[in-house]
């Protein structure tokens, strides 16, 4: 569970092997080459059945409409006009506005509020310290669903509901980001910390410009992953964010789908919504595949 | 007296560091002061946090859990009242059915796909970075998007249909059919959209395998088939059992693709049990028997995770 991806996979396997003596193998490298070209093959087919459902939403997304398409035809061409009605039409910019307030928001101060906690439990000797991780850690065995009435009778009777706050505050509480940056701080050098400590630094200072340049590895990962769980997310939006004015875009898409919306219009909608997770998958992709090898994040 | 100031005025004034053993039961105790008043403000927001959004509902759950709570806020203690009343609800017992049918259709094919996905990039020598993103990308969509573009795909005008109707074939009720048929469509999309992930944690698992006991069993003279059989799989054992305890919580969860898609038909016959609690919450606001549905939910997930945690400590202990 250690390894790396990146180690080179020919390590191991006869075809990437220098061959000691090629006259002798050279039957061998052929069989090998030709079960390269089979695998290469089989894999393509599985991509395609992983891949074109996706390009199936971005032709339909495109797709003039009234215009024959698929499953029967391939449009005879492409145009922006789904994307730019559901701009103006309707609530889908304020849906995903709220959208991005919901994922963004929520990225920044769970990453401080954690990184905050994880450094004093990971550092600070303070009464109650191994309870409370102990107690955080036990909430990652309760299923968020187990306490969605008794959260929701909450931010109702704060006033929450159909309110952005009320949506976004019950959902920063992430133990796994505490758990996960409190790995990295614990095994940071003491010495760091004795320097600070004999330069004068205030505490904050030492959490700000020590620990926090320090943990930028792993504060990556858990923002790609934290707004991924957000921006995807649909039970809590559902229940919490009924009017539009807190109505988050996949509870938007969903309603969308079971209404009696046009097929153009909803795939435009959501070849919208997948963009952001696409971009960002095509700028960090090597994080994200390590870190979900190496510590198990749980999107 | 004399000489004690003088050492002190001397060693404290030009070698402060001298000094500091002497002075450090006071020192440290007040560093330390300083040092927990430091640690608790640090924690304090999480502290807030965590107390009000998970430490309380989940207090909250098991309370609300045993009343029966109305929607201005009034409530009445019932004991054990709701639970009874579960044991005695057939559309908990249905929903209980669909979410273990639902779970085993699921944890073995999500297991099989990305297994299968992990061997093949495992063995495959140029383009894995490639293929690797080709086969993740779905796994960055919302169960929403996975739902909306499923439901057009296994439709009655969809691509699915539309192939199947020129073989000849009459229209396939994916979603609205039989309950084995519809749980299997509901789970076609789960496993696109989620294997990436766990094909990523088996081929971690499958490169960290030593390659002289693959080399042994091809010496042996083992084909491809029985080296995998009898090498690779023992030896992904631990992952696999990682990997299936993981999938198992996350299909006993399962709620976003059939509200998208069925929402809990045709006739129930896809009323799992977040749905189940999703619908007595508000649909009828009937807050403490959802609250009662959610608590069996923590109990299955506790179950499995307390099994998950004895296998891992059992292994480390060895």
């Amino acid at each position: 569970m250690t390894a790396t991806l990146s180690t080179p996979a020919g390590g191991r396997h006869p075809a990437g092997r220098p061959d000691q003596s090629p006259a002798g193998h050279s039957p061998r490298r052929h069989t090998e080459k030709r079960r390269q070209r089979t695998l290469t093959w089989v894999l393509a087919v599985i991509s395609l059945f992983t891949v074109a459902p996706l390009i199936a939403v971005a032709v339909l997304a495109l797709s003039p409409a009234d215009a024959p398409t698929l499953p029967y035809a391939l449009p005879s061409s492409l145009t922006l006009d789904n994307i730019v009605r559901i701009f103006n039409v309707g609530e889908f910019p304020l849906w995903l506005w709220n959208s991005f307030l919901y994922s963004a928001v929520s990225v920044v101060v769970v990453l401080l509020t954690a990184s905050m906690a994880a450094y004093a439990l990971a550092r600070k000797r303070f009464p109650g310290r191994n309870a409370l991780l102990w107690a955080i850690i036990a909430t990652m065995m309760v299923p968020v669903q187990a306490t969605l009435i008794p959260t929701f009778i909450l931010i109702s009777k704060m006033g929450g509901v159909n309110t952005l706050w009320g949506l976004i505050l019950p959902t920063l509480a992430n133990a796994q980001a505490i758990f996960l940056i409190r790995q990295f701080v614990r095994d940071m050098p003491e010495e760091l910390f004795d320097a600070a400590r004999i330069d004068g630094a205030s505490e904050w200072r030492t959490f700000w410009q020590i620990v926090l340049p320090l943990i930028r590895p792993v504060l990556a990962t858990l923002a790609i992953f934290v707004f991924l769980w957000h921006w995807n997310d649909l039970l809590w939006p559902l229940v919490v964010g009924q009017s539009d004015a807190a109505r988050t875009l996949t509870v938007g898409l969903a309603t969308l789908n079971t209404e009696t919306a046009s097929t153009s219009n909803v795939m435009a909608a959501t070849l919208v919504s997948f963009i952001p997770c696409l971009v960002i998958f095509a700028l960090l992709q090597k994080h994200i595949v390590a870190s979900i090898t190496h510590s198990g994040v749980k999107g | 007296m004399s000489i004690n100031t003088r050492t002190r005025n001397t060693l404290a004034g030009r070698h402060p560091e001298l000094t500091a053993p002497q002075l450090k039961p006071f020192g440290a105790k007040k560093a330390l002061n300083r040092e927990a008043l430091a640690g608790i403000l640090f924690v304090l927001p999480t502290l807030v946090i965590f107390g009000l959004f998970k430490f309380l509902p989940i207090f909250g759950a098991g309370a609300m859990s045993l009343t029966e709570y109305s929607l201005n806020g009034d409530f009445e203690f019932l004991g054990a009242d709701n639970y009874t009343r579960l044991a005695a609800d057939p559309n908990f017992w249905q929903s209980l059915k669909v979410t273990f049918l639902y779970v085993a259709i699921f944890v073995p094919f999500i297991i099989a796909v990305s297994l299968a996905g992990a061997v093949l990039l495992d063995k495959l020598v140029r383009f894995t970075g490639t293929f690797r993103a080709l086969l993740f990308i779905p796994y960055l969509s919302s169960f929403v998007m996975a739902g909306i573009i499923w439901t057009w795909i296994f439709s009655t005008d969809g691509p699915l249909n539309a192939a199947l109707g020129g073989l000849g074939m009459g229209p396939v009720p994916f979603t609205s059919g039989p309950q084995l048929l519809v749980l299997l469509s509901l789970a076609v999309v789960s496993v696109w959209k989620g294997f990436g992930y766990s094909m990523l944690i088996f081929l971690a698992g499958l490169k960290a395998q030593p390659a002289e006991v693959h080399e042994a069993a091809r010496i042996d003279g083992a084909g491809a088939w029985k080296s995998f059989w009898y090498v690779t799989l023992p030896l992904l054992k631990p992952v696999v059992f990682f990997v299936l305890v993981i999938e198992t919580i996350v299909g006993f969860q399962v709620f976003d693709t059939i509200y998208v898609m069925t929402g809990g038909g045709p006739a129930r016959a896809s009323h799992s049990l977040i749905y189940f609690l999703f619908d007595e919450g508000f649909k009828f606001f009937d807050f403490g028997y959802a609250s009662a549905i959610g608590v069996v939910l923590f109990v299955i997930v506790l179950i499995l995770s307390l099994i998950q945690q004895r296998f891992f400590e059992g292994k480390d202990s060895k």
